[in-house]
C-alpha cells in the first residue's frame, strides 16, 4: 500500500508559481492589511511561548491571550512614553546630525567623482561632478514641496492600520488554536492526516521564518557593528541594526544599507576617503557573510528552496509588486509551495479519493436506512 | 463572530483522556495542554481510519465506539478490536513509518486524536509534559515488545 514519495509535477509547480504571483498581486492592492497581519503573526510568534506558559500555570486560553497581549501593550505604551521626552530634547540635534551626514556623504561622492576626473579622460568627459550638483541643487529646491508633502499624507494614512497590528496579535493568540480546529473539522476523514500534516507544516514554516529573520537581523546587526566599531565610526550598532533591518527588503535594501553606512563614515572621517572605502569593505563582506552563511542557517533551512529559483522569484516578486512584493516573495513562496505540494499529493492518491467516495456511500447508507421505498 | 470556532471539548473527555496509560503522570493543568491539541473525529460504521502502509502522522483514543485493527482488508480476521479508552497508531508519535496494520470502524465511533506534529511542537515548548508522554509510550511499547518475545519464546 505504501506509495512513493510524492513529487510535484511541472504543472504543480506552476500552479505554485502563478498562484504566488497573483497573491502578491492582490497583495499590493491591500498592503494597509498585508502589513499589520505579518507584524501581528511576528508578534504571535513571539508571544505565544509566554502565553503557553501562563496556561501551564493553570490560567484559561483566552485569560492568558488577554494577559500576554495587554502586558505586551502596556510594556510598548510604557517605552514609547518613557522615550518621548528623550526623542524630543534630542529631535533638533539628530536634524543637524541628519543634514551633516547628508553633507558628509555628497561631499565623499562629490570628491570620489573628482578624483576619477582627474585621472580618467572618460569620466572627465561625462563632467560627472558637475551634473551631480546641478541634480543635487534641483532635488534640494524641489524636496520639501514635493516629497515632504507625499511622505507626511502617507506617514498619516498608514498609521491607523499599523494600530491593527496589536489588535490582530491579541485574536491569533486567543483563537489561533479555535481556528486551526475550525478548519480540520471541516475535512473529510480520508483527508484529514494529510491536511493535518499540511496545517502544520505551513505553521511551522511561518514561524521558522520570522524567527529566522530575527535570528539574522541580530547576528548581521552584530556582526556589523563589531566591523563598524573597530573602523571607529560612531554609533556601530545602531547604524549595523538598521542596515539590518533595511536588507529585509532584497536588494534595494542592501543598496540603501550601504549607502547609510558610507554617508557616516564619509562624516566621521571627512579627509580620509580609505575610511569610506573600509566600511564599503565591511559591509559587502557582511552581506557575503549573509548570503552564503547566516542565511542558508536561518531562513533558507526554513523554506528549503532551490537557490536558482528563489532568485528567480526575487525578481519576479519586484517586478509584479514592487518594494513591497520583494519582501513577501520569499515566505509567501514557501508557504504556497507547501500548500500546492501538499494539495497535489493528496488530490493524486487515487487510495484517498476512493476512501472519501466510501465514506460518503456510507454516510449515504445510514442517512437513508429508513427511507427506502 | 469568532464564537463559530467555539471550544466543543466537553469536561467529560478531558476526564477520559487523563485515564489513559500514556498520559497517567500528567496533571491537570499538563493535560489542559494536551487536551488544546486534541481533533475529535467522527467514524462510521466500516469506514477506513487509516491504511496498512500509509505514512503514519497521528495516534488515535477511542473516546466511543470500536475499532479493529487488520491486515489489509481482512476484516474478518482482525488482529485486535479496541474500545473506549484504548488507543491506537502510538508508533506515529515517533516517525513517519508506515502503519503496519489497517484500522476500521467496527461501529460508529468518535476517536480523539493526537498529531505527531503537535507532538514535536511539544517538545519544543514544554519538554516536561512532552516527556511524560514519550516515557509512558516507551513503557507502552516495552511491554508489547515483551509479551511479543514471550509470545514467541514461551520456554524462556
Amino acid at each position: 500500500m505504501r506509495r512513493e514519495r510524492y513529487h510535484s509535477g511541472p504543472l504543480v509547480w506552476l500552479a505554485i508559481v502563478v498562484t504566488t504571483c497573483l497573491l502578491l498581486f492582490l497583495f499590493q492592492k491591500i498592503l494597509w492589511l498585508v502589513v499589520p497581519f505579518l507584524l501581528a503573526l511576528i508578534g504571535y510568534y513571539l508571544l505565544f511561548p509566554l502565553q503557553q506558559r501562563l496556561v501551564l500555570g493553570g490560567m484559561s486560553r483566552d485569560a492568558s491571550a488577554a494577559v500576554v497581549s495587554g502586558g505586551a501593550f502596556v510594556v510598548a505604551g510604557v517605552v514609547i512614553l518613557l522615550a518621548f521626552p528623550w526623542i524630543s530634547s534630542h529631535l533638533v540635534s539628530w536634524q543637524d546630525s541628519a543634514a551633516r551626514y547628508i553633507e558628509g556623504g555628497l561631499r565623499f561622492i562629490a570628491e570620489t567623482l573628482a578624483w576619477a576626473e582627474r585621472n580618467y579622460t572618460f569620466a572627465a568627459k561625462a563632467r560627472l561632478s558637475d551634473q551631480l550638483t546641478q541634480q543635487i541643487s534641483e532635488l534640494g529646491e524641489k524636496f520639501a514641496g514635493t516629497y515632504l508633502t507625499a511622505a507626511a499624507l502617507t506617514v498619516a494614512t498608514w498609521l491607523p492600520s499599523l494600530l491593527l497590528a496589536p489588535f490582530l496579535a491579541y485574536f491569533f493568540l486567543r483563537d489561533g488554536w479555535r481556528f486551526k480546529m475550525f478548519l480540520s473539522r471541516a475535512v473529510p476523514n480520508a483527508f484529514f492526516e494529510r491536511t493535518l500534516y499540511l496545517l502544520d507544516q505551513v505553521d511551522h514554516t511561518a514561524r521558522l521564518y520570522f524567527q529566522g529573520l530575527i535570528k539574522l537581523t541580530l547576528l548581521d546587526a552584530l556582526c556589523l557593528g563589531f566591523g563598524l566599531l573597530l573602523i571607529g565610526v560612531s554609533a556601530p550598532f545602531v547604524l549595523g541594526l538598521l542596515t539590518a533591518i533595511l536588507a529585509w527588503v532584497p536588494y534595494i535594501g542592501s543598496i540603501l544599507g550601504c549607502l547609510l553606512v558610507v554617508l557616516v563614515a564619509a562624516t566621521d572621517f571627512p579627509g580620509d576617503p580609505a575610511m569610506a572605502y573600509a566600511a564599503i569593505g565591511l559591509f559587502i563582506w557582511v552581506r557575503l557573510l549573509d548570503d552564503f552563511f547566516f542565511m542558508p542557517m536561518t531562513i533558507g533551512r526554513s523554506l528549503k528552496l532551490h537557490p536558482l529559483l528563489t532568485v528567480v522569484m526575487i525578481f519576479v516578486g519586484g517586478a509584479v509588486a514592487g518594494v513591497a512584493g520583494l519582501m513577501l516573495v520569499l515566505p509567501l513562496l514557501g508557504i504556497v509551495m507547501v500548500l500546492g505540494e501538499t494539495v497535489g499529493e493528496v488530490v493524486t492518491d487515487p487510495r484517498l479519493r476512493a476512501r472519501h467516495v466510501f465514506a460518503k456511500a456510507l454516510m449515504h447508507r445510514q442517512a437513508t436506512r429508513d427511507l427506502r421505498l | 463572530m469568532l464564537s463559530i470556532f467555539g471550544n466543543h471539548k466537553p469536561e467529560q473527555g478531558l476526564q477520559e483522556l487523563e485515564k489513559l496509560s500514556l498520559f497517567v503522570d500528567l496533571n491537570r493543568r499538563e493535560m489542559k495542554i494536551v487536551d488544546g491539541f486534541m481533533h475529535e473525529r467522527n467514524y462510521l460504521k466500516n469506514e477506513v481510519i487509516f491504511d496498512e502502509g500509509e505514512e503514519g502522522q497521528a495516534i488515535y483514543f477511542i473516546r466511543s465506539g470500536r475499532v479493529l485493527i487488520c491486515r489489509q482488508g481482512q476484516t474478518e480476521k482482525p488482529i485486535a478490536t479496541l474500545e473506549r479508552g484504548n488507543f491506537f497508531g502510538e508508533l506515529a508519535l515517533l516517525d513517519d513509518a508506515p502503519r503496519s496494520a489497517q484500522a476500521r470502524a467496527a461501529e460508529n465511533c468518535t476517536l480523539a486524536v493526537f498529531f505527531r506534529g503537535d507532538f514535536l511542537n511539544l517538545m519544543h515548548s514544554h519538554a516536561l509534559i512532552a516527556s511524560k508522554i514519550a516515557l509512558q509510550l516507551a513503557r507502552h511499547l516495552g511491554a508489547r515488545l515483551r509479551s511479543a518475545v514471550h509470545a514467541e519464546q514461551p520456554s524462556l
